[in-house]
């Protein structure tokens, strides 16, 4: 549905990014995660057609998006800060959407409208930032859009919109096929709501799989022995990504399949084993400690 | 019908095959008996449909559901399968108690104790 290939963007002396591939599939929602200034918004920039990369192609459904008013029809994106006309209201908005988007669903509009208790007359630069982005959220959404690219989308709701938004994007997902890219640093939100992750550092993407998949695939072990093993002889037979001795507990995260891991381990006698899967949080931790971005803990002065 | 926990570790598609077939075994749900459509499962539990499709399709691989096209999914005709299944995962569970119950300084006897008073307690409550 989106496909990004090779794109690379600079803005003055600085690659925000660089030779970048990237595939969302239709229906799929997909959290684009990364650590900051790697460039996440700079590439949802460019696939809203806001900005225009400098080589490398972006398509949404094989057409174009920038400067592509048929295919902006149908992607809508939603900033991290919301933009609105001057000195508008939400109604003044709305019968804006109305003349540029052919899809309008006014019925929709007005049922959101009330539903999340937003006055319409109201001017939106009056409101808080909380409720700016809901306005936001129900002007999109009322424009019936096909791809829907989010930056930092849940950030400034309160617990029970961010369900309740969730919940009539979800619907989206499931009657129509909507197909969704967001970026967030809020992990433990987005391990529940997306299916597909992608981790972005330094402007490339570092990987992107099924989230499923990925958490399957990666196993943290907690282990610890009567007698401890030969620490070499232990951790040869897996693919040990990170390892850590807390007292008599070793820390182990490794690579591999469960199917294998569990008679190895039980093969060395442990005294106590656990084998659990890691969180979102976790992964993208250790993935990027991979690749020197760690955690490096501070004393403060 | 359904409770989830976004805070386990496990992953959701897992949580909902684990609970839809504890439905399935304990007879909540019987043969024949149409499963939610992933549409409202989505809309009430406010989780991706991806996610649902996905633990519908395993559970169809294994043999608890059939779906019939434009129709949804159904539970399928029970098989024994379930029992071993429960009883692996059973036994897992209490490979893990029994290990920490002799590291902590348990003994063998004790146990073996136990597990003949459980069954002499069973055959009393059978008759």
């Amino acid at each position: 549905m989106i496909q990004a290939t090779a794109v690379n963007k600079t803005f003055e002396d600085l690659q925000a990014v660089q030779n970048l591939t990237l595939h969302v599939k239709k229906g799929s929602i997909y959290g684009l995660l990364g650590s900051n200034g790697a460039g996440k918004t700079t590439l949802l920039k460019m696939m809203a057609g806001i900005y225009k990369q400098d080589n490398g192609s972006i398509t949404i459904a094989e057409k174009p998006v920038f400067e592509t008013p048929d295919t902006k029809q149908h992607v809508l994106f939603i900033p991290d800060q919301p933009h609105f006309l001057h000195q508008s209201s939400l109604k003044d908005m709305g019968s804006f959407y109305k003349e540029v988007y052919t899809r309008w669903n006014q019925k929709r509009f007005e049922q959101l409208t009330k539903h999340f208790r937003m006055n319409p007359d109201k001017k939106l630069t009056r409101m808080s930032k909380g409720m700016q982005r809901q306005a936001a959220f129900i002007l999109t959404l009322s424009t019936m859009p096909d791809v829907l690219i989010l930056d930092e989308p849940f950030d400034g709701l309160d617990p029970v919109v961010r369900q309740q938004m969730k919940n009539v994007i979800l619907q989206d997902v499931a009657d129509r096929k909507m197909t969704l890219i967001v970026s967030s640093h809020n992990l433990r939100e987005m391990e529940d709501f997306c299916d597909y992750v992608g981790i972005m550092h330094n402007g490339g993407l570092l990987f992107e799989r099924d989230l499923d998949e990925l958490k399957t695939d990666i196993h943290k072990l907690q282990v610890a022995f009567k007698v401890l093993p030969d620490k070499e002889e232990f951790l040869k037979g897996m693919d040990v990504l990170h390892y850590e001795k807390r007292g008599s507990v070793l820390l182990i995260i490794v690579k591999g399949n469960e199917d294998q891991i569990l008679p190895y381990v039980k093969s060395f006698n442990p005294a106590i084993f656990d084998l659990l899967p890691l969180t979102l949080e976790e992964i993208f931790i250790y993935e990027l400690g991979g690749v020197g971005y760690e955690i490096r803990n501070l004393i403060v002065e | 019908m359904f409770t989830l926990d976004t805070r386990s570790r496990v992953p959701i598609y897992e949580q909902l095959m684990d609970q839809l077939k504890t439905l399935m075994i304990r007879d909540v749900l019987s043969q024949d008996e149409q499963l939610p459509s992933v549409r409202n499962l989505a809309q009430e539990l406010t989780i991706n449909p991806n996610t649902i499709q996905k633990a519908y399709r395993e559970l169809e691989r294994e043999g608890y559901i059939y779906s019939v096209p434009g129709k949804g999914s159904f539970v399928a005709p029970f098989q024994n399968d379930a029992n071993k299944e429960r009883l692996e995962m059973l036994r897992q569970d209490l490979e893990k108690i029994v290990s920490e119950f002799l590291f902590l300084g348990g003994s063998k006897e004790d146990l073996i104790d136990l597990i003949k008073q459980i069954e002499v307690a069973e055959r009393e409550d059978a008759q």
